[in-house]
């Protein structure tokens, strides 16, 4: 059985859920569904970790020495020595 | 203790005066957010390149009208934002109105996901397992990317999500929600743990 076998409203709220506009009613009958569910579980537990992998790997890059002497030289400025 | 020369509110003032020495330092301290920003909502340099550009050009431009009321990054941020939702809508991709109930959604929750496992990036070799994140996030739609960039990757919230992007806060979570899928799902095929399509 596929995820989207499960009913819609159950999908409709855990996009409530990820959304993080947590009602506590629907957390528990989620929290209900998922302990009973194995599908959902993985389901969730999934997109969860996807959503946590891309936080950790999308680190901050530092701007290429180029795209700088480019960006300064169009807005005429000079750099500041650091 | 900061010294004067470094404490953002006089490095405003000064540069709202014109004074090019501060104006080169809000720059040179605030271009790898905007560049990193623009990388994520472009994905592609060059034309994250033509985002920075712009976004400073329009804060040299309007730094006068900066009224204070939050940083200058997020000022920046706001208009780096603005800045690229312009060039993505130039290209037709964020504006259409989304449904839960659109027959599209279906097509991306068609795998079932078996043994994920505990630590997915431990599966690949360093080098694959960031490849496949990056194709994946490009094969995203403009439209999806851009909401999962603004909530998950730089943290804004829902509601201002919605109102940076003029579409309503269900909409966000749509996007979001099938953001994430799209993105679970090509991680998972990689990965193999998907049953069937």
């Amino acid at each position: 059985m596929t995820v989207h076998h499960h009913n819609k409203d159950l999908l409709e709220k855990l996009q409530k859920q990820f959304g993080k506009d947590i009602d506590a009613e629907i957390l528990e009958d989620v929290s209900r569904h998922m302990k009973e569910c194995p599908d959902c579980k993985i389901y969730v537990d999934s997109v969860q970790q996807t959503v946590k992998i891309y936080r950790v790997t999308e680190t901050e890059k530092l701007v290429p020495e180029d795209v700088s002497e480019r960006l300064f030289k169009t807005l005429k400025l000079h750099r500041n020595p650091s | 203790m900061k010294t004067p020369e470094y404490d953002e509110t006089h490095l405003v003032e000064k540069a709202k005066a014109g004074d090019e020495w501060a104006i080169a330092s809000i720059v040179e301290q605030q271009s790898h957010h905007i560049y990193n920003l623009a990388l994520r909502l472009m994905q592609n340099q060059e034309d994250a390149e033509d985002v920075l550009q712009e976004t400073f050009l329009i804060f040299i431009d309007k730094i006068q009208t900066f009224k204070g009321a939050s940083s200058i990054g997020t000022w920046l941020y706001r208009i780096g934002t603005n800045v690229a939702l312009g060039k993505l809508r130039a290209k037709d991709y964020i504006d259409r109105d989304i449904s839960i109930h659109d027959p599209g959604f279906e097509s991306l929750k068609g795998y079932e996901i078996r043994n994920w496992p505990d630590h997915p990036e431990n599966e690949l070799d360093p080098e694959s397992f960031h490849s496949c994140l990056k194709k994946a996030l490009k094969e995203l739609s403009e439209d999806y990317r851009i909401v999962f960039v603004l909530r998950d990757l730089e943290g804004v919230s829902t509601n201002k999500t919605a109102e940076i992007l003029n579409i309503s806060v269900s909409n966000v979570k749509v996007r979001l929600m099938r953001a994430r899928l799209f993105l679970r799902d090509q991680l998972a095929k990689k990965l193999k743990c998907v049953e069937k399509n």
